[in-house]
């Protein structure tokens, strides 16, 4: 047996402690042979090493793939969970809409902008105080239009159109309380052919939407409806929306 | 509770195949590795270790559960999760020590003497420090350079693979001409070496 294959035995193999000892008496007094020794053992371990690093590398790449995929399938997922709370949201918002009550105020500035934005004016040369009232609140001198109305309400307190169109005004001013008195005045004209007093009355209660003006307005517009009063077919579609 | 009930059946798989060798230990050296690769996040969220250490730990973890487990250092006494997560643990817990005290040389001697325990003292340091005046870059640049079938074998020997398993693999005739080729090898190495 030569030198590197009694080495290459010595380490493939369990020596026996003989061998053990006479393999170290050698190396100890045989430099050239514990040279060999050491570089047999030096290479094995560089050998080793690299055959680690090797396998490190391949576990690195196993690691790489299976966090990058766990990394797309968060992103997939993710995109999975937006996407569905997006059309869950979607379809949430469209039955809110859908079956929700529509705002009380909303349903009051809809009838205000399409029926109390202007106001008849006769079309005569007469220039009575009740025209000129109209004719100001249509230029939009609101203010000046209430001040009139309320001049012919001092002079003529039974004018129930002028406690109409000051009703009016008053709540196109947000002067609720005031427009609110005007409209009770108006109620009391119980011999009228038509009186929106109580449709009027729950209107300014829509619009100024303190707690508890809801529930007063939903009673004033039942009681338009069973009493078959002026604005009954606005009364039931708001009811309807209620 | 009998040794063997707390290893899971997936466990016993892997270890059965590390310890058959060949190309079915390389496969379940990585199904080992994978199976509990989740380690490392742990690794990052307990102990704070970045990506690179994390791994680092885990991979150094599973090198050396593979070779108790090949050589019956693992016992069974407890899963081989519990098992492993204690190297790791400590691993990380060295990670960070040696972070701390800017210590990370490698202790090569003490890997290689196992090999030498039947050597007496004054023997072993002899050989010691002989080890200590390699060069290992070169070392391991100079068996970069060898032909692509002696670097395989070497590396192989390297991996503990005996002799019959490297000729089964690199398609040898006998564990004999694995031997007489790991020899050459080693030669080869010795002059290239020593040229530079």
């Amino acid at each position: 047996m030569d030198t590197p294959e009694y080495i290459d035995h010595y380490f493939k193999t369990q020596p026996l402690p003989e061998e053990a000892r006479l393999f170290g008496e050698k190396m100890e007094s045989d430099p050239v042979f514990a040279g060999e020794v050491a570089f047999y053992l030096s290479v094995f371990q560089a050998s080793r090493e690299q055959a680690e690093e090797n396998k490190k590398q391949r576990f690195w790449e196993i690691y790489r793939k299976d966090r990058d995929s766990r990394n797309t399938n968060r992103v997939i997922k993710l995109a999975y969970y937006l996407a569905t709370a997006a059309v869950i949201a979607g379809i949430v918002f469209g039955l809110y809409i859908f079956i929700s009550p529509a705002p009380k105020k909303q349903l009051a500035d809809q009838y205000i902008l399409k029926n109390l934005q202007t106001l008849g004016v006769e079309m005569s040369s007469r220039n009575d105080s009740l025209q000129n009232g109209l004719r100001l609140y249509n230029e939009g001198k609101t203010a000046e239009s209430l001040q009139q109305f309320e001049k012919i309400i001092q002079s003529d307190t039974s004018n129930f159109t002028a406690k109409k169109y000051a009703g009016i005004v008053a709540l196109r001013l947000k002067e609720y309380d005031k427009a609110s008195a005007y409209f009770e005045q108006l109620e009391t004209y119980t011999n009228l052919y038509a009186n929106p007093a109580l449709l009027y009355q729950a209107l300014t209660l829509m619009e100024r939407n303190h707690s508890g003006d809801e529930a007063k307005a939903k009673q004033l517009l039942q009681k338009v409806v069973q009493d078959g009063l002026d604005g009954k077919e606005t009364a039931q579609a708001w009811l309807k929306k209620w | 509770m009998d040794r063997s009930d707390s290893l899971l059946k997936a466990d016993r798989g892997i270890i059965e195949q590390l310890r058959q060798g060949g190309t079915d230990r390389r496969r379940s050296e990585e199904q080992l590795f994978s199976r509990f690769s989740y380690f490392i996040r742990e690794g990052i969220t307990k102990h704070a270790l970045s990506e690179d250490d994390a791994f680092n730990a885990y991979s150094d973890t599973i090198l050396v559960a593979i070779e108790n487990l090949i050589n019956a250092g693992f016992e069974g006494r407890a899963s081989l999760k519990t098992y492993l997560y204690q190297i790791f643990h400590n691993k990380c817990v060295d990670l960070i020590r040696k972070k701390t005290t800017n210590k990370n040389s490698v202790n090569r001697s003490e890997s290689i003497s196992d090999r030498l325990l039947l050597l007496s003292d004054s023997s072993r340091s002899v050989l010691q420090k002989l080890i200590d005046k390699a060069d290992w870059n070169l070392l391991k640049e100079k068996l970069g350079s060898l032909e692509d079938k002696c670097r395989q074998l070497l590396l192989f020997w390297g991996d503990n693979y005996s002799d019959k398993e490297i000729a089964a693999m690199l398609y040898y005739k006998t564990a004999d001409v694995v031997k007489t080729s790991r020899l050459r090898c080693l030669e080869k190495m010795r002059r290239i070496y020593n040229i530079t």
